[in-house]
């Protein structure tokens, strides 16, 4: 085997056994237990009485902002890691160009701060 | 990897890193000051473009930095010069707008300094990859400044518009930058031209997908459609920035591009160019004269003169270049000064914006009119005006390099689009008076000045544009 | 074919019977884990807690797989079925699928990839994915809502726990989680590992951690006075109990993480004799529910933390405290010549 199959094929079949295990536990109760279902026990909750509309609303702005910030932020992880572990092989250089980076980011993140994108009043 | 950095490599690219920074810096100052802080961040966005603007003329040219991704040479730094005008005169075009009562937008003059970093790169651009993030950074802030009067429906509807169709220009260019990359391993432009030779259909389409994304940049047909969109939703001023530094910075990357990445296969691109050409002067001749809204009609003739201006590049010598320049020059000149007008269009109830409300100028603000009609005849292309002597450059290089089609039905096109343009004069002069508009602004008037002047008297002294769009023209080939 | 046997078939069996050894012994823990998390809670409001079921109420998880899979199982009339199913499904196996890469002890791991803390990340970034199928396939108003706020929760912690992340692996020099281990073993014992010099980061990743994964006082989920059981409103029988083993092995998983990034994994506390002595895995399970007990300790006292409460700490207080950390430290390394080459 490959050394790279070997390092990911144990991988693949841990997550293959869970799946089992996942697949076993979502349909044993489809099988064993016992089933009534009627129009009442299927409709949505909702507190008791009927549900007024449909459930897939308008919802607020801001979840948007939170994803958009999250991917710039994760992003940024992302392009931290690889420098990271290569720490200490780039030096100088390497440092201060992340450095560099890190405060753009910086400016963005107080010039967001500021305009009111992480308030939630 | 550890090869001790150099600070004096960066001397090139200096006076792009000095805006990035000072975009930054003005950034947070108005981030803390809020809304005290318009006038000077205005103020300063202008003083930081006009003084990168004067250091560029004074930079010494013919240096290559960060591997060669980033060129600074004549033909860089005349299209860099005009761009960074364009835009500190946008930004001035735009203070009636911007302190308008209820409105904050310090970022809008930050807006357009970043953009124009992305410009000064995209000129610059030595390879592909810093030609995409170039044109990626000024796209994104042109986008946002579309949309910036995010309270008016037609501001937001442009600034979507621009943005869906402009990423789908962006990634058709990416694609045909993979693919070029692909064909010739390579993405500099000088190592592209010298693997181009060998031809061959993949590099073909990687080259009609790059000039079209170009094309949409510099909004020619057939990837106009949103021109005429964006210039009537977007706010004025944030039109007249549309309509002057970005295409200067498009056209000079879709020189460059042309000119020093595939020179080798020029007969390829030269078809695409003189069919492109061909279809934006006609169509911007014949799609604006049904226009009532001028800032409608100011996008249909944005597109007629980029065909004329793609002219000169079809001919694909130095002398088409040189005109190239010339005309973006003049075109710039001439832009600026029509939306100095436009944006005088102001009655109590807030800015006009159809050309019957210019009906009777001449008698309520004769100034004003002879100016405006001034810039139409110019835009028109009539002698002794400037706009005639842009088109006689391009025309006198097409002829030259043999293109004789595509002359003559320049110049039938300009005779059509002349039409439109002395329509407007019509109305102005001959037509009963409107009600008059507010008085005109002390920037407005500046700039029309500047401008007005610079359009009617270039005939006299017209050398140091064209030589130094010689000189630029030359470090091309 | 010999060699087919040899070379493919042997080694796969041995990996699917490690696989399985791993996740019924995971799998167990977790039960115990789940009931000791009910006695502490039980403990501190000076309750008994489960009790009945087998001595001291062992056995209680078991009772309540049982009664969980002989529950009638409803899907909701509106509800998109396929999605509904596949929320649990995907929650549950990416919890258990992180624990492929964790190092009980030395060498005993299911794959020694060399990017493991990258795939951890990875799987718990994936994570939000359960609770948002969940929410919108539920096509019921509080789980929609419960699930867009947990999605906004989770990705606003998960941005801290990244650049903890990062810190530790400026220290390190490597993603391998062995390698993560193997550096913090020095002549200082206990007092090498990074918890003592990334302090700061160790409690920023634990309050974030209790964040990423639900967990009181950030359990605004299932804020049950306003969301009543949050996105998983509409779920009973097995489905819900795959969100409540995803949940638990998740945190399971954080605390595995915890004590591998910060508290030495399977080191003993001191390079001397009678700690030696003790095998890894005793060490590493004892850090794991050292960090487990603070976990079910901070549920049981802290009362629950509002909404914007919530994104104040994690966008101005973290973000902000661990991006300067990043700074700091990767600045003392550089100019320290501490970075490990």
């Amino acid at each position: 085997m490959s050394e790279i199959l070997k390092d990911y094929l144990p991988l693949v079949v841990f997550i293959a056994v869970a799946m089992g295990i996942g697949v076993a536990l979502l349909v044993v109760p489809f099988i064993v237990a016992y089933s009534n279902p009627d129009p009442e026990k299927l409709s949505a909750y909702e507190c008791g009485f009927n549900a007024f509309d449909d459930a897939r609303m308008k919802f607020d702005v801001r979840f948007y902002l939170v994803a958009i910030l999250f991917i710039i932020f994760d992003l940024e992880v992302a392009f931290l890691f690889p420098w990271a572990v290569a720490f200490g092989q780039i030096g100088l250089f390497g440092f201060w160009s992340m450095m560099v980076f890190l405060a753009v980011l910086t400016i963005g993140f107080i010039y967001e701060w500021r305009k009111g994108a992480l308030e939630w009043d | 990897m550890t090869e001790t950095f150099q600070f004096a490599a960066l001397a090139p690219v200096l006076p792009e890193i000095s805006l990035a920074v000072g975009a930054m810096v003005l950034l947070m100052f108005g981030a803390v000051m809020k809304d005290r802080a318009l006038n000077f961040v205005s103020v300063m966005s202008i003083l930081l473009l006009l003084a990168v603007g004067y250091w560029v003329s004074t930079m010494p040219s013919d240096k290559a930095a960060m591997g060669g991704s980033f060129i600074s040479d004549d033909f860089g730094r005349f299209m860099k010069v005009l761009t960074l005008t364009g835009s500190a005169f946008a930004i001035l075009l735009a203070r009636g707008f911007l302190t308008a009562p209820g409105r904050v937008l310090f970022e809008f003059p930050i807006l357009i300094v970043l953009a124009t970093t992305g410009m000064m790169i995209m000129i610059s651009a030595g390879d592909l990859i810093a030609l995409y993030l170039g044109l990626e950074l000024m796209s994104l802030s042109l986008y946002v400044v579309a949309a910036i009067d995010r309270e008016n429906v037609r501001s937001t509807e442009a600034g979507l518009k621009y943005f869906v169709l402009g990423a789908l220009s962006s990634g058709m260019l990416l694609y045909g930058a993979s693919l070029v990359y692909g064909f010739t391993g390579t993405v500099n432009f000088a190592g592209i031209a010298k693997e181009a030779t060998h031809g061959g259909v993949g590099l073909t389409i990687g080259l009609v997908f790059v000039l079209a994304g170009l094309c949409f940049k510099v909004s020619a047909v057939p990837f106009h459609m949103w021109t005429p969109d964006v210039y009537e939703g977007a706010p004025t001023p944030v039109t007249a920035f549309f309509a002057a530094a970005p295409k200067v910075a498009a056209m000079a990357l879709f020189v460059r591009v042309a000119l020093t990445a595939f020179p080798t296969i020029a007969p390829q691109w030269q078809q695409i160019i003189v069919f492109v050409s061909i279809a934006s002067m006609v169509l911007g001749a014949f799609a604006a004269i049904g226009q009532t809204n001028i800032k409608r009609l100011m996008g249909y003739s944005s597109i007629g003169h980029m065909g004329f201006a793609l002219v000169g590049l079809a001919s694909g010598t130095a002398d088409g270049v040189q005109g190239v320049l010339v005309y973006m020059a003049i075109y710039m000149t001439m832009t600026l000064g029509t939306f100095a007008c436009i944006l005088a269009m102001r009655r109590e109830g807030g800015s006009v914006e159809t050309i019957s409300d210019l009906a009777g100028l001449s008698r309520t603000n004769p100034a004003l009119a002879f100016f405006l009609a001034m810039l139409m005849f110019s835009l028109a292309g009539i002698p002794p005006l400037a706009g005639f002597f842009a088109k006689l450059y391009v025309f006198l290089a097409a002829i030259k390099a043999g293109m004789f089609t595509l002359s003559v039905i320049g110049v039938l096109a300009s005779v059509v689009g002349a039409y439109y343009y002395l329509r407007i004069v019509k109305v102005m002069y001959f037509d009963e008076p409107a009600q008059a508009f507010a008085p005109m602004r002390g920037e407005l008037k500046l700039v029309l000045a500047i401008s007005g002047l610079l359009v009617l008297l270039f005939f006299i002294y017209p050398s140091p544009l064209v030589n130094a769009a010689a000189v630029a023209a030359k470090s091309l080939f | 074919m010999d060699e087919l046997w040899t070379t493919y078939l042997w080694p796969l069996i041995v990996m699917v019977a490690q696989s399985v050894l791993m996740l019924v012994v995971l799998l167990i823990a977790i039960a115990y884990i789940l009931y000791a998390d009910r006695k502490i809670w039980a403990a501190v409001q000076l309750r008994r807690g489960p009790n009945v079921v087998g001595p001291w109420g062992l056995l209680q998880s078991f009772a309540d797989l049982l009664k969980f899979v002989l529950k009638e199982p409803t899907i909701p009339a509106g509800a998109n079925k396929g999605v509904f199913l596949l929320a649990p499904f995907v929650t549950c196996v990416l919890a258990l699928a992180a624990w492929a890469v964790i190092p009980v002890s030395a060498g005993w791991l299911i794959a020694d990839i060399n990017v493991g803390v990258l795939y951890i990340f990875a799987i718990s970034s994936l994570m939000v994915y359960g609770v948002i199928m969940a929410g919108w396939a539920s096509n019921s108003k509080y789980p929609f809502l419960a699930a867009l706020r947990s999605a906004a929760q989770m990705v606003s912690y998960e941005v801290s726990i990244g650049f903890v992340i990062i810190t530790v692996l400026l220290c390190v020099g490597s993603l391998n989680l062995t390698e993560v281990v193997e550096a913090q073993d020095g002549k200082y014992g206990m007092f090498g590992w990074y918890w003592l010099p990334l302090f700061p980061m160790f409690v920023i990743f634990f309050v974030s951690a209790l964040a990423e994964t639900n967990r009181p006082p950030f359990d605004l989920v299932e804020a049950e006075s306003e969301l009543v059981a949050g996105f998983m409103v509409e779920y009973g029988s097995t489905p819900y109990m795959m969100f409540m083993l995803g949940e638990y092995v998740a945190i399971a998983t954080m605390c595995a993480m915890g004590t591998i990034l910060f508290l030495g994994g399977w080191l003993p506390p001191f390079q001397v004799a009678p700690f030696t002595w003790v095998p890894g895995i005793v060490w590493f399970l004892l850090k794991l529910l050292f960090i487990f007990f603070m976990f079910a300790l901070v549920k049981a006292f802290v009362p629950r933390y509002r909404y914007d409460q919530l994104m104040r700490l994690g966008w101005k207080v973290f973000l902000p405290a661990s991006l300067a950390m990043v700074v700091i430290v990767a600045g003392v390394l550089q100019y320290a010549n501490l970075a490990p080459k």
